[in-house]
């Protein structure tokens, strides 16, 4: 649940953050935009620092054929173009979604001054909009696609585009949270009926002789780990939120460390179906990483823009989609380590065991500058309880390292 | 343009969205809008059903199993209609307490013109309908690998479209953006577009051209890009009045399943019967989740369907055109709609000055519309007719589509053979 929740009708809290009529908001020129300039310097440092594997694994370390070699640096090309488009493009909507009403106050800076600008929300939609446009026209420019390649493609576009709209309506109307957790499976709905692929696992070789069998078909129970799979990415993303830049941040990391592995894959196989489903991956997940640059680039600390229901959505559906198509979930699973434990930790307040309040956020004390964690269940508050009182922006970083350390 | 735009801070009048607590009450017990008006779409639902089961069963002998499928379509369909009709108010609650609302301008002076009447709920229409459309996939029994991939293709263009009609509606895009916005979503059926870039010269023109079949390429691609975006601004602007753009989207849909029926019945080509089952499998679900808005927004409106209806009814039209391979019968279909842009082109251009709303002039004493000097098919037809009551002039215009679906059958079985 994200943190920054615009105030809307259904808390009883009586907040003084309502959306006050537009014409006070924003100027009719567009000389001032009413955010901050985007923190290009931290981008700038992850991709110098990214770049090294990426090159190193996808020229010198492994032979790839190339074809493969090539499709992959358009994809990379056209991911690039869509970093500065979505760079472009969110100062823009920024403007229009304030004029709407849609922001929220930032709850963690709450009795400073920063605590009461508005910033605007679901900036998640341009994300998606720019990330749809790049995986349409990508289409256009892979020369290896055959036809099952094809439905497989369109119909992960099609879950994928699903998803935003709902994440999308999700922020503007405000669902019940039961609604919002079944979202996932309608929106998984096109890549359940198109995948085609096998629904056996391989069982892992201490098991064998419990089970009986090295190979087990598990056919409509796949399918249904596969709808399962969606709702947790998606959801777990989105509580284990609540500091600038959490959301934005574990997806580039989790996403860095899905191209390492595709690339890793695609090099260490020679079986050429093998080798399709990981660059199908590549296809999808580098524009994740180049749009999500961009809004991470507003969203750091201090978050000019909040990103919604909208990204957190789009992300982890983005995500299981292509751990599914690539063959690769339970990979994608012990990426997904931390968002894990954080589900476990949240459980006893998620289904009603423990007191489950609005926001699951640790305590901000505005004149130290600090946040404190509190009792309830998250990945942050419990880092916060064992290892102290910090500031959001060294909490959040904190946080990554963790998620890095679980992807090595 | 709908005329019953939200009053979004672009317009200075005195409508704007109050604080939401004071717009609902937590309880679930009264809905805020008005009972759905059953009667009429079950009126239709009669009509209609007549020529719809005398050409499936008895005028035509289709094949067992490509009539199962169209049958589970309306099954799916039906099901689709009854899951829309009772999601519109749940959604209501949710869209007020947003603010997304507009008040009735042509019921300015009267009590009615001062409710706050929910907007945007095609958007439950979109995703009922993408429901639809997704689990059919399941119980298509005839499917290829071709075939799957058109259909995805079609599903993921008319999801983008819902997805930018909606932002549209939320966040009040420019309308030169708004032009643009269909042919962003028409890209993933371009890209997946398998078929002939072929047209069939009319007989009559054979001779000036030289040749009875012309390969257009990249043209037809880009015929297709701009039809998408001409079948989604069209339906938009010939709007402003209760049910009118629901109203024509149901009778073209109506046609586009006589038609497609029909060309599957004279056919003998599989491939040929395979594309018009295809437009029949997302029509049906379109025409059903339809009626179930029509039956709150015909007049008088309870909920007003915003730009995400008008998007989503114009591009699923124009996939199904495409992908069915008879775009030029769809333009026929459309022709009301052609004659409203022609007449809206000296205000869209600039050329004539063009205001925020082109709508005719309401009088709230006799409660009739008076035609004004803008150029729409509503107002010419006021103009030539004399003033009308709303529900009135709503009626005749649907009526005039329905004509022009009827006038291009008669012209199909006057120019076969003449023409292809």
């Amino acid at each position: 649940m994200a943190a920054r929740k615009r105030t809307s009708a259904t808390t009883a809290a009586g907040t003084d953050t309502k959306p006050s009529p537009p014409q006070t908001q924003e100027t009719n020129t567009q000389i001032d935009p009413p955010i901050s300039p985007p923190k290009k310097g931290i981008i700038l440092k992850f991709c110098i620092f990214f770049s090294i594997p990426y090159f190193y694994l996808l020229y010198q370390h492994y032979k790839i054929e190339e074809d493969l070699k090539r499709s992959i640096l358009v994809n990379a090309a056209l991911s690039v173009a869509g970093f500065f488009v979505t760079l472009r493009m969110i100062p823009v909507a920024s403007r229009y979604v304030l004029k709407r009403g849609l922001f929220g106050f930032d709850i963690n800076k709450k009795g400073t001054h920063e605590g009461t600008v508005k910033v605007p929300e679901s900036l998640g939609i341009v994300v998606g909009i720019v990330f749809l446009v790049l995986a349409i026209l990508f289409q256009y420019f892979n020369f290896t696609a055959d036809s099952n390649w094809l439905v497989e493609y369109n119909a992960a576009l099609a879950s994928i585009c699903f998803m935003i709209l709902l994440g999308f309506v999700d922020d503007v109307l405000d669902v019940p949270w039961r609604v919002k957790l079944i979202l996932p499976s309608i929106a998984a709905l096109p890549l359940l009926m198109a995948y085609a692929g096998n629904t056996t696992i391989i069982i892992p070789k201490p098991l064998v002789s419990y089970v009986g069998q090295e190979v087990l078909d598990l056919g409509w129970v796949y399918k249904l780990y596969m709808g399962l799979l969606a709702v947790f990415c998606t959801n777990s993303i989105n509580i284990h939120a609540g500091l600038n830049g959490l959301e934005v941040g574990q997806t580039v990391v989790i996403a860095s460390a899905i191209l390492i592995h595709n690339l890793m894959q695609i090099g260490a196989s020679s079986d050429p179906e093998y080798k399709q489903a990981h660059a199908f991956s590549i296809y999808l997940v580098q524009p994740l990483l180049a749009t999500s640059l961009a809004l991470l680039s507003y969203n750091w600390y201090p978050s000019s823009v909040f990103v919604g229901d909208t990204y957190t959505y789009f992300a982890g559906m983005t995500m299981a989609v292509v751990g599914i198509l690539g063959h690769y979930s339970e990979t994608l699973l012990i990426f997904f380590l931390p968002q894990v434990l954080n589900f476990l930790l949240s459980l006893p307040q998620l289904s009603g065991y423990v007191k489950c309040p609005r926001h699951r956020l640790p305590r901000f004390n505005p004149e130290t500058g600090l946040l404190t964690g509190t009792r309830d269940g998250t990945l942050v508050n419990f880092y916060l309880r064992i290892f102290g009182p910090k500031s959001e922006k060294l909490l959040c970083i904190h946080l990554l390292l963790v998620q890095v350390d679980q992807e090595g």
